[in-house]
Parts: structure tokens; C-alpha cells; sequence
């Protein structure tokens, strides 16, 4: 099933199939969350998008139950999905401190910055925002890469390089990859998603430094970087 | 930087305060339109934003209006990565920025210390 077929606008770059796939990996267990704690951090991303009057609410649609997300989990949540603008080093350390591990928080964050995507995308293009599948059954691994270690961010990240070992190796691909496709690799199917949503909906892997690379056919790269430049703007994103 | 950089290659002096104040223009051709759509996508008029994929989709095509929406999208992603993760950005990059920065007001976002307080 095609998750856009209601678009007037041809999808490109195998987008639904994309979109489709992040959905479900929504709702298979996760490092930190089994497949029914992750759909309901995702459909709360959504919820407060509604809430905020900045997403439209689908038909048939099934709000996260609040009973099964913890007080401080809905505000991290609500917080990333509305109000990216004013997260700052201080309210991190509040949720660590509130009890969520950095593995947890790291995991949470690429949820829903992942929904928030597919949202955001599904309503520029005019289309009701997809349903979410059906919970899949299975245990969180709980398992953190030994190679993780602190860097520069707030999380520890997989490193560049021979200390990345095997998993480092693996995820990069020996590409110099920027901070941003390296910061969920803590989590590292988070930062595997995150790969294939940026190569499909952005850039290849590697090419961003290139500025001859055109992505896409009807925008110039001054035009996809106005875009991407504007967008940061809103968000207030100094990255 | 990707946008001034992108624009030589294009023979376009690009005005980058136009990415923060929509009275200046980028002088990137269709740069407002694509701007409003941005803004409409964004925000919370559903009438606005039908209007700007309208304008957006008579200015630059159908296919425009779905390569758009998929890099707003990735840029909404990548905007709570960042913030949410503390992630800075490279000393090399914080250097050849300096001006520009300042210029654009970006050392006044919230997200500015994750970078300013390594350099």
C-alpha cells in the first residue's frame, strides 16, 4: 500500500516505500522500548503536533493513551516535537537526572524527530498524515555499543575512525560523515534510519560537501539550501 | 556556507539575511516562494499553506512541491536531532562563520551554545 496514494504530487526517491518502513520499524522493539512503548512515544510526537495546531488530526485516528508514556517521557517528547527551539544542555541533564538513560533519551529523540518528519512531509504535500501499524510483539535488546563513547555532544556517539571498531566500520562506511548522521549512533538502528532518510530525502551519503551534487531534477542546490536554511531558521537550529 | 557556496557555482551572489528576514531578498530565483512555502508548512494555517503549494507548484512544477515538502521534512528531522542531541558544529565551520553569524543573529538561538561553548 502506497502511504502518499492520496498525493496530486509525485513522490520521489522511493519516499513511501521509505516512510513506510519507518513506520513499522516504529513498532518493532527498539534498544530502550518494545514495539507498543515506541508507537506510543511516536503517536505523542504526533499528538502534540495536533495539540499545537501545527498538524492535522486524520480520520480514525487513535491518540497515544496517556496512562502508558511517564510524565517526564511526555515532556521530553512534547518538548522535541514543538519546541526544538528551547532544549538546551539544562533541560537534558533534567531528563537524565529524572531518571532516562542516555541510551533511552537517545532512542526517544530519533522517534520523534523521525515522525515529525514523516508528519511534516505528509502535510506540505496535502495528504492526511499515514496511520501507524500494529504494535509488533518482542523485548528491547538493552544492548549499548561498547564503542560508544563521549564526544562533543551531550549522548555518547560511535567515533570516526579505528575506535569505532567493527560497529563504527559498519555504520560509516569509511565516509566522513557529518555530526549530525553520527549523533543517534548510540542507538545504532536509529542512526541506520536516519541514513536512509537523509540519502532519500536530502542528500547521498558523502556528497553534501560537493556543491555541483543536485538531489533532485526540479530544484537547484541553491534552492534546496534555501530551504534547508530557512526551515533551521524556524526551528532556531544553530547547527 | 552550503548556500553561498552552492550559489557561485550558479553565478548567484547569495544573500543569506534573507533566510532570516523575508523583507531581503536571497536572490536565489523563486527564493521567496520557496521561503513562504516553508513558513506555511510550518505554521498553522491550513488556507496559507494550500496557498503557497499552490504558488509553489505554478512557479516550479508538481515535482517541486514534493521535493520540497521531502527536505522540509528532512530539516524538522534534523533540527530536533541536533538540538535534542547537543550536537556541535566543526571548529573548521565555526571559523568560516564567524561573520556570517553574526550578521544573521544565529549566535542568539539557544541551540548556539552547544558549538560557542567549544570555541
Amino acid at each position: 500500500m502506497d502511504i502518499y496514494a492520496e498525493s496530486e504530487y509525485p513522490t520521489l526517491n522511493n519516499i513511501s516505500v521509505i516512510h513506510q518502513q519507518q513506520l513499522i520499524q516504529f513498532s518493532k522493539p527498539g534498544y530502550w522500548g518494545n514495539g507498543t512503548q515506541r508507537l506510543e512515544i511516536a503517536k505523542f510526537a504526533r499528538d502534540s503536533g495536533i495539540e499545537a495546531g501545527v498538524l492535522e488530526k486524520p480520520k480514525n485516528y487513535e491518540m497515544a493513551d496517556p496512562k502508558n508514556i511517564a510524565p517526564i517521557i511526555k515532556h521530553l517528547v512534547k518538548t522535541v516535537a514543538v519546541e526544538p527551539q528551547i532544549i538546551d544542555e539544562k533541560f537534558f541533564r533534567k531528563i537524565i537526572d529524572g531518571g532516562v538513560s542516555e541510551e533511552e533519551y537517545t532512542e526517544i529523540i530519533g522517534i520523534v524527530s523521525k515522525t515529525t518528519n514523516i508528519d511534516v512531509f505528509a502535510r506540505a504535500i496535502g495528504v492526511p498524515l499515514p496511520l501507524f501499524p500494529k504494535p509488533q510483539s518482542g523485548s528491547p535488546s538493552n544492548t549499548r555499543p561498547p564503542e560508544a563513547t563521549k564526544e562533543d555532544a551531550w549522548v555518547s556517539t560511535i567515533p570516526i575512525g579505528p575506535s569505532g571498531k567493527e560497529i563504527g566500520a559498519e555504520l560509516y562506511k569509511g565516509r566522513p560523515l557529518p555530526y549530525i548522521l553520527r549523533a543517534l549512533s548510540l542507538v545504532p538502528d536509529e542512526c541506520r534510519s536516519n541514513m536512509v532518510l537523509e540519502s532519500c530525502q536530502y542528500s547521498e551519503l558523502g556528497s553534501v560537501l560537493d556543491f555541483s551534487y543536485k538531489h533532485y531534477d526540479c530544484l537547484s542546490r541553491p534552492q534546496v539550501e534555501i530551504i534547508a536554511g530557512r526551515v533551521s531558521a524556524l526551528n532556531e537550529c544553530f547547527y | 556556507m552550503f548556500l553561498r557556496e552552492s550559489g557561485h557555482l550558479e553565478g548567484i551572489e547569495i544573500n543569506p539575511l534573507g533566510l532570516i528576514n523575508k523583507s531581503v531578498s536571497t536572490e536565489v530565483p523563486q527564493g521567496d516562494i520557496l521561503i513562504e512555502f516553508c513558513d506555511s508548512v510550518l505554521g498553522k494555517s491550513t488556507a496559507k499553506l494550500n496557498k503557497s503549494r499552490n504558488d509553489l507548484h505554478k512557479a516550479l512544477g508538481s515535482e517541486a512541491v514534493s521535493a520540497a515538502s521531502a527536505i522540509i521534512g528532512n530539516f524538522t528531522k534534523n533540527d530536533r536531532i541536533a538540538n535534542g542531541l547537543g550536537i556541535p558544529l566543526p571548529e573548521m565551520v565555526m571559523k568560516q562563520t564567524n561573520t556570517l553569524r553574526d550578521e544573521l543573529g544565529l549566535n542568539r538561538f539557544g541551540s548556539a551554545m552547544n558549538s560557542l561553548r567549544l570555541n
